[in-house]
């Protein structure tokens, strides 16, 4: 079982906000926090959720929040390297297309 | 006869006086007419009075039957009797009266042509005037009132006519209301003799049997009464037999003869013969005995609980229908209708039925109609028994006669359903009690992950009766416990059959279950996911509020079909 955690690493103009265990209402107030903390720091920011084995409702809030305040501001957001477990919410709550969704890193600092 | 009487209406009458004096006996007359709906009591004295009012020597009135369309004396006055003399419409006077709906007059009726002279010749009584008018009524004549010769040996005249046509309005309406009065009873009688058919009806049918019983039917008539049938009942052998058929034809007589055919079928199979030697049986003592062209389609079966068997023997009854959950099994008729072919055989099959149901339904049950469109069809009531499927055999039999209701009935309609009750006991797999504290969900996040493994619930359906108890548990925090109070959640989880349960309980006030709605997925926005995960993934969900104004109780469930296949 994973730990939960959130940490936010600067790879130049890049700030990847990476996830870990199960994202729920118990903490995904931090997440939505750390989400829109990078996104003050800087415009290209993605979320990390390859550790992520479970996300409910209030973490995929977060990360509607945090894209949607992306787009208000012409910044960057996406998803990296989402597990199955987030994916198969994503398509449950029909945001899997809504998200950019990148399969690692490199291809989310590309785009 | 008796001219020494002063005229009714004679030309020693001013004008206004024989008004008045007709206008005096139409409301006494009008008055009489009323006492009484019977015709009997009534007619015959005011016909007496007419004669005498109009000075004639003899009158009649004739009735239109409407099945014979013919005119029938029905009472008369005077010296000639002619009741039950029947003349066509169009023949002679009176026949004239009603053809044309107009008086007519004959002041030689010796020399007239439309007198009936046969009569007069029988009788010996001379017809010499005539007056007739037609017994009119807004949907046409109903007779024809008729006086013979007037005492003062004149001829009628118009002013005759005119009163004797005003005579005739009150007892034309007083004859329509008698009938009328008389319909509305025989209506009254034969409802309340069909309503006691049908009860007896009823009570021939088998009684609903309690507990874990595997045969259940329904017979729904199109009308009162019905000419279907089925009936069941248990063998020394500790088997059960029974029995399902169909009278061709509707109506009275299909329903006397289902009672007769039921208790043969009954009579004949107490000994427990083979289904097809019980067809055999009973053919040969129908066909020596129905009549009219009539015959009878049934299915017979016994069936074995033990080894689940069941063999039924189908003489022109609709396919018995096998369901196997996955697929159904149609099992066509082995042999003619019972009644027709003295010498037919039947084939029988045996039914491993196993946790299969199998339906036996008259064809009434297909010829449903879809409003004004095609008949339901065995494609049409295959799709409603797939749609009930996983309902327990009586509320899916019930839901499935609600469905043929809401269509409209053309034929007696009769659904027997055999099916095995399967284990219908509720386990319970899991039962928590916790804060009301998000930290709280990881451990009973976990806590059902195994116990729906332990159910060899597919992963990733596992995966969303997790996240969606999840979402629930979080919406009590977070909307039924607001404002900070604290509290807890009781989580059940239970299972029946292939149904998972699962039910939360709060503490919190009552919440308003009508402002709890799944939101719309299409949109993108960030709250209001988790009862939109719930509708999206539950069967069943309901949240009701516990009386008393604190607590809610949440009820959601889930269909796990037997075999767990990838869902969702």
């Amino acid at each position: 079982m994973n730990a939960n955690e959130c940490t936010s690493e600067t790879l130049g103009d890049y700030v990847l906000v990476r996830l870990r265990g199960e994202v729920d209402l118990s903490w995904s107030q931090q997440v939505r926090r750390a989400i829109l903390d990078a996104l003050g720091d800087t415009g290209k920011v993605g979320v990390e959720l390859s550790e992520v084995s479970y996300i409910d409702s209030s973490g995929i809030a977060a990360l509607v929040e945090g894209f949607q305040s992306a787009r208000s501001h012409n910044q960057k957001f996406g998803l990296v390297a989402v597990s199955a477990a987030v994916m198969a919410v994503l398509q449950l709550a029909r945001l899997d297309r809504v998200f950019p969704i990148f399969a690692d890193l490199d291809a989310a600092r590309a785009a | 006869m008796n001219a020494t009487r002063p005229a009714a209406v004679g030309p020693r009458d001013s004008a206004r006086a024989g008004g008045r004096r007709a206008l005096g006996f139409l409301a006494d007359l009008s008055q009489s007419l009323a006492v009484s709906l019977d015709l009997r009591e009534t007619l015959g004295p005011a016909l007496a009075r007419i004669m005498d009012f109009m000075h004639a020597e003899g009158a009649s009135l004739f009735l239109l039957d409407a099945a014979t369309k013919l005119l029938e004396c029905k009472i008369c006055a005077g010296p000639v009797d002619i009741v039950g003399l029947k003349l066509e419409v169009g023949q002679g006077v009176v026949g004239r009266a009603v053809a044309e709906n107009a008086p007519q007059r004959s002041d030689d009726a010796r020399r007239d042509a439309r007198v009936n002279a046969r009569v007069d010749a029988e009788t010996g009584f001379v017809t010499r005037t005539l007056l007739c008018v037609p017994l009119a009524t807004a949907q046409g004549p109903i007779g024809a009132l008729e006086i013979i010769n007037r005492r003062d040996g004149g001829a009628f005249d118009d002013d005759d006519a005119e009163i004797l046509r005003l005579i005739a309005a009150p007892m034309a309406l007083a004859i329509n209301n008698a009938r009328l009065a008389l319909e509305v009873a025989e209506q009254q009688r034969i409802r309340r003799e069909m309503a006691l058919a049908r009860s007896i009806q009823k009570s021939l049918l088998p009684r609903r049997r309690r507990g874990r019983f595997p045969l259940i039917g329904v017979n729904l008539p199109a009308h009162e009464i019905s000419g279907d049938f089925y009936d069941y009942f248990d063998l020394a052998d500790g088997r059960l037999a029974f029995f399902i058929g169909d009278i061709s034809g509707k109506g009275l007589d299909a329903a006397f003869l289902m009672v007769r055919v039921a208790s043969l079928l009954r009579w004949s199979g107490r000994a427990a013969p083979a289904p097809a030697a019980w067809l055999r049986e009973a053919n040969v003592e129908l066909c020596e005995t129905l009549q009219n062209g009539r015959f009878v389609c049934a299915v017979v079966g016994i069936y074995d609980h033990r080894t689940r068997t069941a063999v039924i023997a189908n003489a022109g009854f609709p396919p018995a229908l096998l369901d196997h959950g996955t697929r159904f099994e149609e099992m066509p008729a082995d042999g003619p209708p019972l009644g027709i072919i003295k010498e037919a055989e039947y084939g029988e099959r045996t039914i491993d039925l196993g946790a299969a149901a199998l339906y036996l339904f008259s064809d009434g049950a297909t010829d449903v109609r879809e409003g004004v469109r095609a008949r339901l069809g065995a494609e049409g009531l295959r799709e409603l028994i797939r749609r009930y499927a996983r309902l327990a055999p009586e509320p899916r039999l019930r839901a499935l006669i609600g469905e043929l209701k809401r269509r409209r009935l053309v034929d007696d309609t009769t659904l027997l359903l055999l099916q095995e009750p399967r284990g219908s006991e509720v386990r319970e797999l899991l039962a928590l009690r916790f804060p009301a504290d998000p930290r709280e969900m990881r451990r009973v996040r976990a806590e059902l992950r195994t116990a729906l493994d332990g159910e060899d619930v597919a992963p990733e359906l596992r995966d969303r009766l997790v996240l969606v108890v999840d979402e629930a548990c979080t919406n009590i925090m977070r909307h039924a416990y607001c404002g900070g109070e604290s509290g807890t959640i009781a989580l059940r989880m239970t299972r029946e059959r292939d149904m998972l349960g699962f039910e939360l309980r709060d503490e919190a006030p009552c919440v308003d279950a009508s402002r709890i709605k799944p939101r719309d997925l299409s949109e993108c926005r960030a709250g209001g996911l988790g009862v939109a995960f719930i509708d999206a993934t539950m069967d069943a969900w309901h949240i009701e509020g516990v009386p008393g104004g604190r607590g809610n109780r949440l009820l959601m469930r889930k269909y796990i079909p037997a075999k767990t296949e990838s869902e969702p």
